[in-house]
């Protein structure tokens, strides 16, 4: 990514004599103080955590409409960052695109630009392949898959027909394990109705593939199955029983993983609505713990919030996969569209109207969902089986995972992963 | 002192010390039925605290507990007691049972009462107790001592191979990985492309072949079978006389090799468990096109032969049952609607008998046949599949075709397995196994030829 963003002659002013760039001469506050060696990205490294403080200098910078502070700190980070180098250097690099997006009002461009090209290098074997790797050395995707296919399973027990709707981004590799689980456990298996909805044009395109396989792995397990694909994440909330095909004598249960927060804020009370229409016997939902809502009129604490969780994310990737994986520098590309989105992609300022396409990144964190499926759902508490299998779960991965339990208090719903005491994941499951 | 501790945990019990003659149950069951004790013996009611206390023998003279009575009686001697006071209090042993003192307990009625100390402690820890004993690896409780180390042992043992050739620690991500491998993808893909060759039914009978595990005794009844057909005389009546136990009809005389085999005659061949298609099949003519091998396989049946199936399934009903449990690998024509489970289709086929089979299933899966003392593992199949060249079922996870050509059952390591679900989820019980490595031979009959050179079979693959 190439930015050029000062004219020779700028770039001269902001030298000093001596060659190096001068930052108190720029900035009012010059909080960061080692100046000399910025001018080299070998340098930096030194710092520590350059980047998320060159990062929020210059969110604030943005803020408050400082031009030459922005163009200033914009080119550092342009210099020092990189998507192929450190963990700093490359939230250095995501970030510097989101926020020069936000400073230019390029967003809505960029974000388009992005998801076509990853559309064109995407494919079944390509995403398989990197969903399959990335849980294979990261709990962060089972852990809710686990959790909620025990909630499914124990709520569903004894039902002869089930009709599961997945409203997620796992591209079903939740559903193998519950299909075993289903041949395995009960004399009589019961039938089963898979019915996915998507929205996110990418997954659209894989989900036949998907749907063979799991077909096939269904009849493998001498499991009944019925796989329907329907597109409609942009207007879920508008989604009717007669279009899910949802049947009279069947038990329905509801999985959304990381799904909610794509739909536009204002239409998620409508959807907790529908989801009620359904009249599920248990609603899964796992969210990654991340507040990027009640900031969304704050733009520094928005930034910030959204800093710490890709930071999270990003040294979790670092420390999961091998450090020349191919699969981990697909995800952090992929979290470089999401990045955009809730920075520079102001929804308010949309012009061209409704974005649909169920694009939108406003996570929110499990107390905040909780408060929206209280108006239509009790919560129910994951049985010892269950939280055991997920412990379990945790102990096949590298150490710095851990199962976080609510503690006895009423709001506290749901559990959580949590990565270097960090709580990461939340998945909690409701019944009506 | 025990005896007094007795009587006092007796009396604090609900159930009052009943004599000889307490409860017997109605009808005079055998005595060593679990949970049916004698009549006449001694019904113990111990309290939950004594039941769990591990010292319950106390010494008389200084009150101190042991968890042996032969312990005691060697603490005993140290009291240097007179001659007299060291004769037990001469009772004689009485026959004695144990009732749970838990209520809601089956056990806890005197009629059901177990006759084992050990076990009626067991069994309250096991039901009604805490479960402090967790496994490591995988988080499982136990609440005795001995049912965690026994698991202990063998948790994380196992080990789990893909078509593809991928070796995994993980269940889970085994299962994960199958679901998604290209491997069973490819599976399918011979087969709808061996099928769209040949008549659906050509295809199908190939296919049900393949899917279709034999059990080791069979095979080696009718291992005759698979020499060359060309003298088939003989080895068809032979067949035909083991298979009495399925054909539900008399076979017709058929013809030579040459001639077109009746539908008996190849039912006969194939509920032999002739797992080869191509071999044997390539040897006959092509069958007419309304053969419907397919009423070998249960409920499962391709939308061609529908009407048939049902019809010839009235009939045969004890052989269908037995290729029923096939249904996880029927080709994509499937019908959605199975009549039954594949897990009662299991059960239903290891009540048929010794001589059929255990489990008859599709391959669909292959388990490590190490724990052969897990019988209880009900879902364990051991599928055994044909020669491979083409049309393994995409069921088998057994894996791909062609490194199976030669491979025995014995060496079950080298194909695919998927372990089934522990004992604890697990409520069918077979107690007809193959006894995994032990029993399981060459399906091809041991030393085998297959019959026919693959390349002159009449378009069967």
């Amino acid at each position: 990514m190439d930015i050029t963003l000062f004219t020779p002659k700028e770039t001269q002013y902001l030298f000093n004599n001596n060659g190096h760039i001068d930052m108190q001469s720029t900035s009012h506050a010059s909080t960061t103080s080692r100046s000399s060696d910025s001018g080299e990205p070998s340098g930096a490294a030194a710092n520590g955590k350059w980047a998320s403080r060159l990062l929020r200098e210059c969110a604030r910078a943005i803020c408050e409409k400082d031009s030459s502070k922005i163009h200033h700190l914009l080119w550092m980070l342009n210099e020092l960052s990189s998507p192929y180098g450190d963990c700093d250097q490359k939230l250095a690099s995501y970030f510097l695109q989101a926020l020069f997006c936000k400073a230019t009002e390029s967003g809505q461009r960029c974000h388009k630009t992005l998801t076509s090209v990853a559309e064109k290098s995407h494919s079944f074997d390509s995403a398989r392949k990197l969903i399959l790797k990335f849980q294979e050395v990261s709990p962060w995707t089972t852990f809710g898959h686990v959790a909620s296919n025990g909630a499914i399973l124990e709520a569903l027990d004894g039902e002869s027909k089930l009709h599961i709707i997945d409203i997620s981004n796992t591209l079903c590799t939740q559903w193998p394990t519950l299909l075993e689980a289903l041949a395995t456990r009960n004399d009589e298996t019961p039938r089963l109705k898979l019915t996915v909805i998507v929205s996110v044009s990418m997954e659209r395109s894989v989900m036949k593939e998907i749907g063979q396989r799991m077909e096939k792995f269904a009849r493998l397990m001498g499991v009944p199955f019925e796989f329907r694909v329907i597109s409609g994440l942009s207007r879920l909330s508008e989604l009717t029983k007669e279009e899910l095909g949802v049947q009279e004598d069947e038990a329905v249960a509801v999985n959304c993983i990381g799904s909610l927060h794509r739909v536009e804020v204002d239409e998620r009370r409508g959807v907790i609505r529908m989801l009620q229409s359904l009249r599920p016997k248990v609603v899964t939902v796992v969210e990654e713990e991340a507040d990027f809502l009640s900031s969304r009129n704050d733009f520094v604490t928005c930034f910030e919030e959204c800093l710490r969780f890709y930071t999270l994310y990003f040294e979790m990737l670092e420390d999961s996969f091998v450090p020349t994986s191919n699969e981990k520098l697909m995800l952090e590309r992929e979290c470089a569209r999401s990045i955009v989105r809730v920075l520079a992609y102001d929804d308010h300022n949309d012009q061209s109207g409704v974005t649909g396409g169920g694009d939108c990144e406003r996570r929110e964190r499990g107390c905040q969902w909780s408060e929206r499926f209280k108006e239509g759902f009790l919560p129910t508490r994951f049985s010892d089986d269950v939280i055991d299998d997920v412990k379990a779960l945790l102990k096949r991965y590298r150490a710095g995972w851990n199962l976080v339990l609510p503690q006895g208090d009423e709001n506290n719903i749901g559990i959580y992963l949590t990565w270097k005491e960090e709580p990461v994941v939340w998945v909690s499951a409701w019944k009506p | 002192m025990l005896v007094k501790m007795t009587e006092e945990t007796i009396s604090n019990n609900l159930i009052p010390n009943p004599n000889s003659g307490s409860n017997p149950p109605p009808i005079k069951r055998k005595r060593n039925l679990p949970g049916t004790p004698d009549p006449e013996a001694e019904v113990i009611a111990l309290s939950p605290k004594t039941l769990m206390a591990t010292n319950r023998f106390l010494c008389e003279i200084c009150g101190k507990g042991f968890q042996r009575d032969q312990n005691l009686q060697l603490h005993r001697r140290g009291h240097n007691l007179p001659w007299k006071l060291k004769q037990r209090t001469g009772k004689e042993p009485k026959k004695r049972v144990y009732v749970c003192p838990e209520k809601s307990c089956v056990h806890n009625h005197p009629s059901r009462a177990l006759g084992d100390l050990t076990g009626i402690k067991k069994h309250f820890s096991r039901k009604h107790g805490e479960k402090k004993w967790k496994c490591e690896k995988c988080s499982k409780r136990y609440a005795v001592q001995s049912d965690w180390k026994a698991h202990s042992k063998t948790c994380g043992t196992r080990e789990y191979k893909c078509d593809c050739g991928t070796l995994f620690s993980r269940r889970d991500s085994f299962i994960t990985h199958r679901a998604f491998c290209d491997a069973l993808a490819e599976e399918t893909a011979r087969i709808t492309a061996a099928a769209s060759i040949n008549n659906v039914t050509a295809g199908n009978l190939n296919y049900h072949f393949m899917g279709n595990p034999l059990v080791p005794n069979m095979s080696q009844h009718f291992s005759s079978l698979f020499k060359p057909i060309s003298g088939n005389d003989q080895v068809i009546d032979q067949s035909r006389h083991g298979l009495s136990l399925w054909m539900g009809q008399t076979s017709q005389g058929h013809g030579s090799v040459g001639s077109t085999i009746s539908l008996h005659e190849l039912h006969q061949i194939s509920s032999s468990g002739v797992i080869y298609n191509d071999p044997l099949l390539s040897c006959l003519n092509p069958p007419p096109s309304d053969y419907q091998l397919n009423w070998v396989f249960g409920s499962k049946i391709s939308s061609n032969n529908g009407e048939e199936l049902s019809s010839t399934l009235s009939q045969h009903e004890s052989a269908p049952s037995l290729y029923s449990t096939q249904r996880t690998n029927t080709t994509t024509h499937q019908t959605p609607s199975m009549n039954m489970s594949a897990t009662a289709l299991l059960q239903k086929a290891a009540q048929i008998g010794p001589t059929s089979t255990g489990p008859t299933f599709s391959g669909s899966f292959v388990l490590k046949c190490n724990n052969t003392d897990q019988v209880q593992d009900g879902n364990r199949i051991c599928g055994l599949y044909g020669t491979t060249t083409t049309n393994t079922p995409p069921s088998s996870i057994l894996g791909g075709g062609t490194e199976n050509n030669n491979s025995t059952m014995n060496d079950l390591s080298s194909l695919n397995q998927l372990q089934m679900h522990p004992a604890k989820r697990q409520k069918i019980s077979l107690s007809e196994d193959n006894g995994g490595g032990g029993q399981t031979r060459d399906f091809l009959g041991v030393g085998v030829q297959p019959i026919c050179h693959p390349s002159s079979i009449n378009g069967w693959i």
